[in-house]
């Protein structure tokens, strides 16, 4: 049984990433790999043995209550030291970075990918695509944010930007390292690109898992390939 | 006396509209955009001689508006924004009448800024929830704004539905709140304390924050309720304000509902723009055969990610067919939770895909309007 831990969506949840989560459940469905998707609240301890762990985008307040929450006993970092896959979205990119900068000054993050965010001077909102190494298709989704994420030397950019912002700085979008992912690809990312959700799902098993067609999944990434603005 | 700039810039707007309406226009925009440009002072100037009550929140602006140009009416001539025309040029238009009251619905972002300039009597806060987040970026942004602005106006009387933390936060340092209750119900994006940033404690949809934010002291307790018939409720409260009668209301009247024959099929169009009209609109009566019609223009929210923040499980077992320009955004969306849809380019193939006589049509805005206006 595939672990899905979607965390804190009642925080994490303003941009329907909580979607990522259902996608994953559903494309290993179509391979008939059971999988199964816990919604862990802010008031829940976080299990320490999931295969995937999802966090989303968030409003100000609800960010720091989620990082401080995944401070205590730091179950993500643990889980993720042990290889466990861990996909992020715009703030949740932010908590697993190292800092990011509210009103209130700097708040260091989990650390989990050596990222650092400060505030932009204005707010990137819109489609974006981004090329990475990992696909033959351009990735797309939505952006809405005014972090500027410079990386570190321990990560490498998730892709190129080819439209849009997405780290807001030297044309790259997200971070990673090792089977963890920060990008500010809303959409939700995974069901606009299936081929991103297949990926986690072989990095969560550890095996090459069959391919499989579900033509109104390609149909779609491959449509909203072509209206990106 | 109106100023001769003032008066002058009227006549214009006023000759502008005209010319618009004859080439079948409905007029509002360019006279009111038109009078803000020669005069941009005119929302401040007109309303200085009215009554001016406003109407704002994510859901219901324009029915409940409707609704309260209905009661008000009771004491006088009343004009009114036209349908959805909630933006500044809209107000503009509105304020040109001679009417000694003005029932104007305001887009929440817009609302800030009208209340300062027109020092309306009464001001009603329905609710904020996420939508077009391209535009709002964050719900709490919205309230941020209300909230600085509503602590100001203290010539004004706010009837603020408080069940809605935002709204609550909004007038919780207002100075004339009628706060009203109707017992409670979850919020989707309730988490957290607008006003404090403390996890917010929920039971049974009542909030309570350590802060001293809470729904369970209200000026004025109603039972719960669909949000047709508690919109309707909040209009009487303003009425009540301004001494006004109360009406009763069908709760089909403030819904954003209408029927239309297409042939010999009878379509029921609702307006679905956002989860929490969506889940509103999801629990109603919903025929056999639906039609999800979805748009993402720029009013409509040019991303779709929120359909992923919904569940769409009563459509099962019905007759899906989708269409719109982000028609396949949402069959994706439908199939990942097991409902299968066919989906085409227009409307008016997918009403001929029906099968009984009676549909149902859920609409994103644009849509909406196109096809039933």
């Amino acid at each position: 049984m595939l672990e899905i831990i979607r965390i804190h969506n009642e925080l994490l949840g303003t941009y329907g990433d909580r979607g990522n989560a259902d996608v994953l459940k559903f494309r290993a469905g179509l391979r008939g790999i059971k999988a199964k998707v816990t919604d862990i609240s802010y008031t829940d301890a976080l299990p320490k043995e999931g295969d995937i762990y999802l966090l989303g985008g968030a409003e100000d307040a609800a960010q720091i209550l989620s990082l401080n929450a995944l401070k205590k006993g730091m179950t993500l970092n643990k889980a993720a030291d042990k290889g466990a896959v861990l996909l992020a979205i715009c703030a949740g990119f932010q908590i697993v970075g190292s800092s990011y900068v509210t009103r209130d000054g700097q708040i260091t993050g989990l650390g989990l990918l050596d990222v650092a965010t400060n505030p932009g001077d204005k707010r990137l909102v819109g489609d974006i695509a981004i090329e990475s190494e990992f696909f033959d298709v351009p990735l797309t989704g939505f952006e809405n944010h005014s972090g500027v994420t410079t990386l570190g030397t321990d990560v490498m950019p998730f892709g190129a930007v080819l439209s849009g912002n997405g780290n807001g700085i030297n044309g790259v979008d997200g971070a990673i390292s090792g089977n963890v992912f920060g990008t500010y690809l809303h959409g939700p990312i995974l069901a606009r690109n299936p081929e991103f959700a297949d990926l986690l799902l072989e990095r969560a098993m550890g095996i090459q898992i069959p391919h499989v067609t579900d033509e109104i999944a390609d149909h779609y990434a491959k449509w909203r390939r072509t209206v990106i603005k | 006396m109106a100023s001769p700039r003032l008066t002058i810039a009227i006549f214009l707007a006023k000759s502008a509209s005209m010319a618009s309406r004859i080439i079948g226009n409905k007029g509002e925009t360019i006279s009111g955009r038109i009078l803000l440009s020669l005069e941009p002072e005119a929302i401040s100037l007109l309303a200085q001689k009215k009554q001016v009550i406003l109407i704002s929140g994510t859901n219901g602006k324009t029915s409940t508006t409707r609704a309260i140009a209905a009661i008000v009416r009771q004491l006088g001539e009343v004009s009114t924004s036209g349908s959805g025309s909630n933006l500044s040029w809209g107000a503009a238009h509105a304020l040109m009448s001679k009417a000694p009251y003005a029932v104007l619905e305001i887009d929440e972002l817009h609302l800030p800024t009208v209340i300062a300039q027109t020092d309306p009597a009464v001001v009603l806060l329905l609710n904020l929830t996420r939508d077009q987040l391209h535009r709002m970026h964050e719900v709490k942004r919205v309230s941020d704004r209300w909230h600085v602005e509503c602590t100001e106006a203290s010539n004004t009387v706010f009837v603020a539905d408080i069940d809605d933390p935002f709204i609550n936060y909004a007038v919780v340092n207002a100075t004339n709140v009628v706060r009203v209750s109707f017992g409670g119900r979850p919020h989707p994006d309730g988490a957290v304390c607008p006003r404090c940033g403390s996890y917010l404690k929920w039971k049974s949809g009542n909030y309570s924050c350590t802060c001293g934010l809470t729904n369970k002291i209200s000026d004025r307790k109603f039972k719960k309720g669909s949000a047709a018939m508690r919109n309707a409720i909040l209009a009487n409260v303003v009425g009540e304000v301004l001494d006004a009668k109360p009406m009763k209301f069908k709760e089909s009247e403030l819904e954003r509902t209408i029927s239309k024959a297409f042939g010999d099929k009878t379509a029921h169009f609702r307006l679905t723009k956002n989860p929490a009209s969506w889940t509103e609109a999801l629990q109603a009566d919903i025929k056999q055969d639906v039609i999800l019609v979805l748009n993402a223009r720029q009013v409509d929210g040019i991303d779709t990610s929120w359909l992923w923040d919904l569940s769409f499980a009563p459509l099962k077992g019905k007759r899906i067919i989708v269409c719109g320009e982000r028609g396949l955004d949402m069959a994706y969306r439908l199939h990942v939770e097991g409902i299968e849809s066919t989906v085409v380019d227009t409307f008016d193939q997918a009403i001929v895909l029906t099968k009984n006589k009676e549909v149902s049509v859920l609409s994103a805005y644009t849509a909406f309007f196109e096809l039933v206006m």
